[in-house]
């Protein structure tokens, strides 16, 4: 597997390069090196190998991420569990993907049920970076996001995939990370924004800065940018959000690329943003987690490069190999200027949803192009293609919304609210805007009010933090538009949140 | 301003934005120690005490502010 090797490679290149700096302590590639071996040896000795997935709960340190190197030379993939969220829906995933073993770095394992490797006590081996021989279409990673039946969607991603995303980025020019590069690490390892901010940085040799759990992350990004002097920045555009009114005190010149994704990016922060950073290239990328991270991106430039509808800047064009198709509701392309849904296809498209073929039904098509048969996916987002072939972002096409960049279907969080209620009333989730362009979450509840308490301690053993509501409203009787659904629109207007 | 009347007017800002009162505010409460106070609602609440107080401030001491100690020790300074 090609990206592996080269993996490999860049590990022995480099090796007394910093790989990471966590908490303040930074790591040499021979000490990452070091420590894949020694979880790799674990692997090797303990699990069988036609088990090819493998738990991992992703704590912030390098065990977690030799981890990763760790079964990926070993043809495996990581099915990662952040420590906070609710062990139930962490079991949950577990139980789908039928994952017998998990590399824990925490001092005391709770996944008592499963066969654990501690890998913060392992003894110690000689170092092993050979990629073992593995065909592409195994697994590298299955990561879940949000579903609309409560029930979290398996999206796994082959090495293939991932090979097609190094591939893609490889042949852009205007992005090319070099091993004095400092790189921000902001997401958790169970968000595939993550897989860019860490792979990127290992294959040139960089060095990866990660954010420390329980501190507050915009200040933290600051103190890192001006105190390290990060060069490349990869964020979800609600962090800029929230530093904008202190970007008057916010000067730069180190970063050298900024790259945005997992959210709408406004016109009018990023040309703020961007007298932020004097030295800097702004990349806009889009891409869902079913196609691999990345699908493309828009060159943004606050003078030459602006292009952007309804205030939002535009998604660009497709990376190499990757086609964009814009459709209506009968999957068949709408002209020039026209609003759709925006389909994807290419090599970087997962194999479909974990065991769920009813989903995949609705999810991914086959169309007939100059005799081929190509397979897309249906990303909910509504796009137009402009003239010059760039394309727009219009709003989604469904009920999912981005809370601080992770997907969250607000049907999710209706169907756990109800399951607890006292009372056998409506409850409707919304998304709403609070004063810095960011979304909240608010549960609107119908009827007289009641204690909540029950339902939201519920609910915290059932989701992750960013999706429990921050707002909680009673109102009397629902508005509904003329047709009968329930307005939402107006039903936002209940919360006065800022 | 003294400063337990600076404290309970912070406190206020809590409740307005977390949206409840169970928890207590003394120099060394952390994020870790109130329910629903994290990156996010930090943001906010700071917001909150700005607006409340008519100061703004420095990121700079944002940065380095630990716990609710820090807090109003950079209010007091800057309503100075």
């Amino acid at each position: 597997m090609k990206f592996v090797k080269e993996l490999q490679r860049s590990i022995e290149k480099h090796s007394d390069h910093n790989v990471l700096c966590i908490n303040n302590v930074f790591y040499t590639y021979n000490d990452f090196a070091v420590e894949i071996s020694k979880i790799r040896a674990a692997i090797v000795s303990t699990v069988e190998d036609e088990e090819k997935l493998i738990g991992l709960v992703t704590n912030d340190d390098l065990q977690t991420y030799a981890g990763i190197l760790a079964l990926w030379l070993e043809g495996k993939a990581y099915v990662p569990v952040n420590p906070s969220t609710p062990i139930e829906r962490n079991i949950q995933v577990f139980e789908s993907t039928e994952t017998k073993y998990v590399l824990d770095s925490s001092n005391i394992s709770i996944y008592t049920d499963h066969t654990v490797i501690a890998t913060k006590t392992l003894v110690d081996t000689k170092i092993n970076l050979e990629v073992k021989d593995f065909s592409g279409d195994q697994l590298a990673y299955i990561l879940f996001t949000s579903g609309t039946t409560g029930k979290p969607k398996g999206v796994p991603i082959t090495f293939n995939n991932v090979d097609a995303l190094v591939n893609a980025i490889d042949a852009e020019p205007e992005f090319d990370l070099v091993p004095s590069d400092r790189c921000l690490q902001m997401f958790e390892l169970t968000f595939d924004f993550s897989v860019v901010t860490y792979l990127f940085p290992l294959l040139a040799g960089a060095c990866i800065y990660t954010i420390p759990k329980n501190t507050i992350k915009y200040f933290y990004i600051f103190k890192l940018i001006k105190e390290q002097k990060l060069t490349v920045l990869t964020m979800v555009p609600s962090i800029i959000n929230y530093l904008r009114p202190y970007f008057p005190e916010i000067n730069a010149p180190d970063v050298r690329y900024c790259s945005f994704g997992g959210g709408a990016l406004h016109s009018d922060i990023a040309k703020e943003w961007s007298d932020c950073l004097p030295n800097c290239k702004i990349f806009n990328y889009y891409g869902p987690t079913e196609f691999t991270v990345y699908s493309g991106f828009y060159p943004y430039h606050k003078e030459t490069h602006q292009k952007a509808n309804n205030g939002i800047i535009a998604i660009g064009v497709p990376q190499k190999d990757t086609l964009y198709l814009v459709v209506d509701d009968k999957n068949q392309e709408v002209p020039i200027g026209v609003t759709g849904e925006l389909c994807l296809a290419g090599p970087q498209i997962t194999p479909g949803y974990w065991k769920n073929e009813e989903r995949n039904a609705i999810s991914f098509f086959n169309r007939e192009e100059n005799g081929v048969k190509v397979r897309y996916y249906k990303t909910g987002d509504l796009c137009i293609k402009d003239e010059d072939g760039d394309f727009l972002y219009a709003g989604r096409a469904d009920f999912q919304v981005k809370i601080r960049g992770y997907r969250v279907e607000l049907a999710e969080i209706e169907f756990h609210a109800k399951v607890k209620s006292p009372k056998k009333v409506n409850m409707v989730a919304l998304d709403i805007p609070n004063n810095l362009g960011n979304a909240e979450l608010g549960l609107a509840i119908e009827g007289e009010s009641f204690d909540t308490e029950e339902i939201f301690n519920y609910m915290r053993t059932k989701m992750p933090d960013y999706m429990i509501p921050g707002h909680t409203r009673f109102v009397k009787e629902f508005p509904h538009s003329i047709n009968g659904k329930i307005n939402r629109k107006e039903l936002k207007t209940y919360f006065d949140i800022n | 301003m003294s400063r337990e009347e600076i404290l309970s007017k912070v406190k206020e800002a809590f409740v307005s934005v977390l949206e409840h009162e169970n928890f207590q505010l003394t120099d060394d409460t952390t994020a870790n120690d109130v329910d629903g106070w994290e990156s996010i609602t930090h943001m906010m609440i700071i917001t909150e005490v700005e607006k409340v107080f008519n100061i703004k401030f420095k990121l700079m001491d944002l940065m380095n502010m630990n716990n609710v100690g820090d807090l109003l020790n950079t209010i007091t300074s800057e309503l100075e």
